[in-house]
């Protein structure tokens, strides 16, 4: 380990987290205001921390932090493009959410253990985001796996106890499928670090056989938390969490995760190049494509807001292993792109879906008739989330499906175009209606259960500002999508320095 | 590139979209933010005017590198968009907005729905003028999406049954239309590499596939302009909007389906092997619209199909422009004056719905028959253009066909008129609307020809030759004796026959929502009963939840036994690699 500054600064950006959990789980119940201060300042400071490293990484600096654990295995600590992808949309996001989280919690119990925990989901999200080898990767991924499991669980609940089981058992399998894929790459190569490239693509022809089944049991273990069918069935079900921690669990921290070591398996171990040479991008392509239309199909029956969100999440993230599976760099721009806008553009319907229900205690689609009049800023940046997933032009949804689309026609891959549209369709389906309902239909009778939250806005601040900065964020990143450091100009970048060879 | 070019993103876009956010202020800023929202186009339309030749700009940073060009086409298309749209806004000041009556958390002035309507209003002008001026692949993309789907909130504003209705057909078909733009454009630019427009019609005509890139591309727009087929939507929408809404809708966003065209598809440069399919849709929808037309009920539906009529002849030039590339520099030009000229005489005739007193009225025959290609109109010059291009064409029975079609016009036209005396009556309009009418007809028989560089020089010069006067001629005044005939006879005796029963508004789609009431019942098992789309949904819930249980009770198994999941997706997966 060197004294070098660049070594500290992954372990700092864990530490502002982490620290900021293990004083909040120190702190009695009512000291709401040194509680929301602690959470804000670590917030804050993460992203300060992690906007120093973005730059960095731009001008070519390394930050790393190794350590060995036991011989031939060591803890790894990296900032890499890719890393940087993924710690800046958690950083960003976990700010709105804990600003969300603070007004979301206002007045209710067990605020403490619910704030460490988030933190300490934070904290995980930013280690599996550094990891520079699987092991370590591995690590952070369990961490999470425990950390969220009291924030689904949180209401206490028969429901939400059944959720959480569900999660656990779900959850825990897939990190157990994972842990033998693992050891069995271990047994085959060794410690083998992530690196652009991948590194892998340099073992001996006689291993490529088992490399590929090695490769099959990652992503199985992986699927789990990237919601692939079938075995997304967790994700629905562990709706019944509070609207932020729901917020959290399907924009950032863990579907995200799995997304993510996706990505990481293919471009950084196996290696894009190496990964298409043993033809293991068409079978991950076609389990993507599936999850698209299955969870756009099922998203579409759903009557209760919240569900149908969770339906269209299953949908929208598997677009990214669609894209991966797309052999070429605008497959892979999309495919890291889309990592970034699925979660401006989910974490603000959530928000949406989360204001609705605490100020109108609408939970019900069909009960948000008018609803646009009652909240009207709420309502305009739920639209735009809505019009985000659809595609439409010019929010971030948009940028997403024109480089997929674009990337399945230099692969040479047009049915995934096809997926792309056919999937683009059932989301206006089942998206257009809640917007008509919203801004045309005529309110109906009371609201559920109407509560006045704010004299001056439709809701309490906290509620509506995240919201409303997440949808301008929307925009912003679509419209402005060729300005340097937009997610785009971002993704481009990465993704040259994955085709170098 | 200079500082003035930044007003063309400026004015056309950002001046609407920050107007439209201005109304989320309180209410005491609402009569003025409503005169500026009739003004909005204004800037717009004076920058077409007054700027300097070829104004253009680039900015890389937004969306995949924003280009904006005001060339002679754009300027043309922003003169007629603008000017329709700001005499429009100026009519909507007046007219009756507010569909509900008690709006106590607006401060009521203008009503909540009123105000809704204004904010719509201007995304949808933002997205028209917009699209005008972006030379970009993804930003003429944006403002094209942006028109299309704020119009749905006017479309559906009055709240009625067949405002909804007619709401629901037009989002379906914009989607449709949407998503065929989308495959089409990315298909296209895939290969392309730049993010300019321009580059398109070559790529397309370069692509191996061109021929289905280009066909994508033709009914994704022809939504947009009302292809025979595809048009169900208009006759529907453009009706029940309210009144200034229709006259832009059927103006001037109608038009953005066929500068789609002139901007993405290889005109001029390949022959297409669909083309002359597409040529004879559009003869069918040019005399079809007019038959179907002339059994309306009401004034704006008679008007409506006339669009689908006038722009049926419009996509016969673009057709034959694609079955003749040679063509192309006469057919251009004709296409583009045509579209103007259709612009402003059909949108004069829908404010004239509701924007004349009675004895004003009779004014309203300039732009109809002007519509009908009466000499000394722009409608006779732009008909003279289009037929000197279409003479060298040699497609049998064409000119025939065109001049049934203006008498098909002709007809509508005295349908229209008729259909507007017994609706309207004794009915007093606001003054301004009436001189806003009276301004737009004025406009509508005149202002176009200077829009056009060189044509107002040589528009003198076209009536020479008698034997094109006589083409002209002749189906207007065949028109006007066989439609007289009808109508004295109409005043005589009841209606009877077609004219009586008519054909209903939006014609095929009766039909698709017959088949799908059949189908529902058929598979609801439910017989009798109105059929309504609620049902439908409710049915869908229903059986797609049935569908959904079969998953569900899937999922629980699942639930209960992952590993043996992971064992055997590890499997299957593993036998998909090891072949």
């Amino acid at each position: 380990m060197s004294g070098h500054w660049t070594s500290w600064m992954p372990l700092l950006v864990l530490a502002s987290s982490l620290v900021t959990a293990l004083i909040i789980f120190t702190l009695p119940e009512n000291r709401h205001i040194t509680r929301g201060l602690l959470n804000l300042t670590g917030a804050v400071i993460k992203i300060v921390l992690v906007v120093v490293m973005v730059i960095g990484v731009e001008r070519g600096m390394e930050f790393e932090l190794r350590y060995t654990i036991l011989p031939g295995v060591d803890f790894i600590l990296r900032a890499d493009g890719m890393a940087m992808f993924f710690a800046g949309l958690s950083s960003v996001l976990w700010l709105f959410t804990t600003l969300y989280a603070i007004g979301y919690l206002e007045n209710s119990p067990n605020r403490s253990r619910f704030f460490g925990f988030f933190s300490l989901c934070v904290t995980a999200t930013m280690g599996i985001a550094l990891a520079g080898n699987l092991f370590t990767f591995l690590l952070f991924y369990e961490l999470l796996t425990l950390s969220t499991w009291p924030l689904v669980t949180h209401r206490g609940t028969e429901k939400a106890l059944k959720a959480g089981r569900t999660y656990l058992i779900y959850t825990l399998t897939g990190g157990a499928v994972l842990l033998g894929g693992v050891l069995w790459l271990y047994g085959l190569v060794g410690d083998v670090e992530f690196q652009e490239g991948g590194l892998l693509r340099h073992t001996p022809e006689a291993l490529h056989g088992q490399l590929s089944l090695v490769f099959a049991v990652l992503i199985a273990g992986l699927a789990v938390k990237a919601a692939m069918v079938p075995v997304h069935g967790w994700l629905p079900v562990a709706m019944v969490a509070p609207a932020p921690v729901s917020a959290l669990l399907h924009a950032v921290a863990v579907v995200k995760a799995g997304a993510f070591g996706i990505v990481r398996v293919v471009y950084d171990l196996y290696g894009i190049e190496f990964a298409a040479s043993l033809n293991l991008l068409m079978p991950l392509g076609i389990a993507a494509a599936i999850t698209v239309l299955y969870g756009s199909l099922r998203a579409l029956a759903q009557s209760e807001l919240k569900r149908r969100l969770a339906y269209s999440t299953i949908s929208q993230v598997s677009y990214i292993a669609l894209g991966i599976s797309l052999f070429g760099p605008v497959g892979t721009i999309g495919a890291l792109v889309h990592l970034l806008h699925q979660g401006f553009m989910k974490i603000t319907l959530f928000f949406c879906a989360g204001n609705y229900a605490e100020t109108l205690g609408v939970h019900r689609i069909d009960e948000l008739d008018g609803a646009g009049r009652r909240m009207p800023l709420t309502s305009a940046a739920f639209t735009l989330g809505a019009f985000g997933m659809i595609g439409a032009p010019p929010l971030a949804g948009f940028i997403s499906k024109w480089f997929l689309g674009t990337g399945a026609i230099a692969a040479h891959m047009h049915w995934a175009l096809w997926v792309l549209i056919a999937s683009s369709i059932l989301n206006a389906c089942y998206f257009l209606p809640i917007v008509h309902r919203l801004w045309f239909r005529p309110q109906r009778g009371d609201w559920p259960a109407e509560q006045t939250l704010s004299d001056r806005f439709e809701t309490s601040g906290w509620l509506l500002w995240p919201a409303v900065a997440t949808g301008l964020c929307i925009i912003g990143a679509g419209l402005f999508a060729g300005l340097p450091f937009s997610p785009l100009s971002w993704a481009q970048l990465v993704a040259s320095r994955e085709y170098l060879q | 590139m200079s500082a003035a070019a930044l007003l063309l993103p400026l004015l056309t876009l950002a001046l609407p979209l920050l107007l439209a956010c201005a109304w989320v202020l309180p209410a005491r800023w609402h009569p003025w933010l409503h005169r500026l929202t009739a003004l909005a186009p204004l800037p717009a339309l004076l920058l077409a005017l007054l700027a300097p030749a070829d104004l253009s700009l680039m900015l890389p940073g937004v969306l995949f590198g924003g280009l904006w060009l005001l060339d002679s086409l754009a300027r043309a298309l922003l003169v007629a968009t603008a000017l329709l749209w700001l005499l429009a806004g100026l009519y909507a000041l007046r007219y009756p907005l507010a569909t509900d009556e008690k709006t106590p958390d607006d401060g009521g002035q203008p009503g909540g729905s009123a105000r809704r309507f204004q904010v719509f209003w201007l995304l949808t002008l933002a997205g028209n003028l917009g699209l005008l001026v972006s030379r970009d692949i993804a930003g003429f993309y944006t403002c094209f999406a942006l028109m299309t789907f704020a119009g749905y909130g006017l479309v559906v504003h009055t709240g009625r049954a067949a405002a909804r209705r007619a709401g629901r057909i037009y989002l379906v078909m914009a989607v449709i239309g949407e998503m065929l733009i989308l495959s089409g454009l990315i298909l296209a630019a895939a290969g392309a590499g730049a993010p300019a427009l321009q580059v398109l019609p070559d790529a397309i005509a370069g692509h191996r596939h061109g021929a289905w890139l280009a066909a994508l591309l033709w009914l994704g727009f022809g939504v947009k302009a009302g292809l025979a087929g595809l048009h169900m939507w208009l006759p529907l929408a453009h009706p029940v909007a309210p009144t200034p809404a229709s006259a832009v809708l059927s103006g001037a966003m109608i038009k953005a389906g066929l500068l789609g065209w002139l901007l993405t598809l290889p005109l001029g440069i390949i022959t297409l092997p669909w083309a002359e399919i597409a040529l004879i849709a559009a003869l069918v929808a040019a005399l079809g619209g007019a038959l179907i037309g002339v059994t309306q009920q009401q004034a704006k539906a008679v008007l409506a199909y006339s669009s689908i009529s006038q722009m049926g002849l419009i996509t016969v030039i673009v057709a034959a422009g694609l079955i003749a590339p040679g063509l192309w520099p006469v057919l251009g030009p004709a296409a583009l004056l045509y579209a103007l000229h259709h612009a402003l005489a059909k949108g004069t005739l829908f404010l004239g719905v509701n924007g004349l007193a009675p004895r004003w009225r009779p004014l309203l025959w300039l732009p109809a028959l002007s519509l009908a290609g009466l000499p000394l109109t722009t409608g006779a010059a732009a008909k003279l253009t289009m037929k000197a291009g279409l003479y060298d064409l040699a497609f049998p029975g064409l000119m025939l066909w065109l001049s049934l079609a203006a008498v098909g016009t002709t007809l509508l036209m005295l349908r229209f008129m008729f259909c507007l005396q017994r609706e309207a009556g004794d009915k007093m309009p606001a003054g301004l609307m009436q001189g806003v009418t009276m301004v737009a007809v004025l406009a509508s028989v005149t202002g176009v020809m200077w829009a056009v560089p060189g044509m107002g020089a040589d528009w003198g010069a076209r009536w020479g030759d008698a034997g094109d006067l006589f083409g002209l001629f002749w189906p207007v005044v065949v028109g006007l004796i066989i439609g007289g005939g009808c109508w004295a006879s109409l005043r005589s005796a009841q209606p009877t026959g077609v004219v009586r029963a008519g054909v209903p508004a939006g014609d095929i789609v009766v039909v698709i929502e017959r088949v799908l009431r059949g189908i529902g019942r058929l598979w609801a098992r439910r017989p009798g009963k109105d059929w309504r789309w609620e049902k439908v949904v409710q049915w869908e819930d229903d059986h797609l939840h049935r569908i959904g249980d079969v998953a569900l009770k899937l999922e629980r198994h699942l639930q209960r036994w992952p590993i043996i999941l992971f064992i055997l997706l590890a499997l299957v997966l593993a036998g998909l690699l090891v072949r």
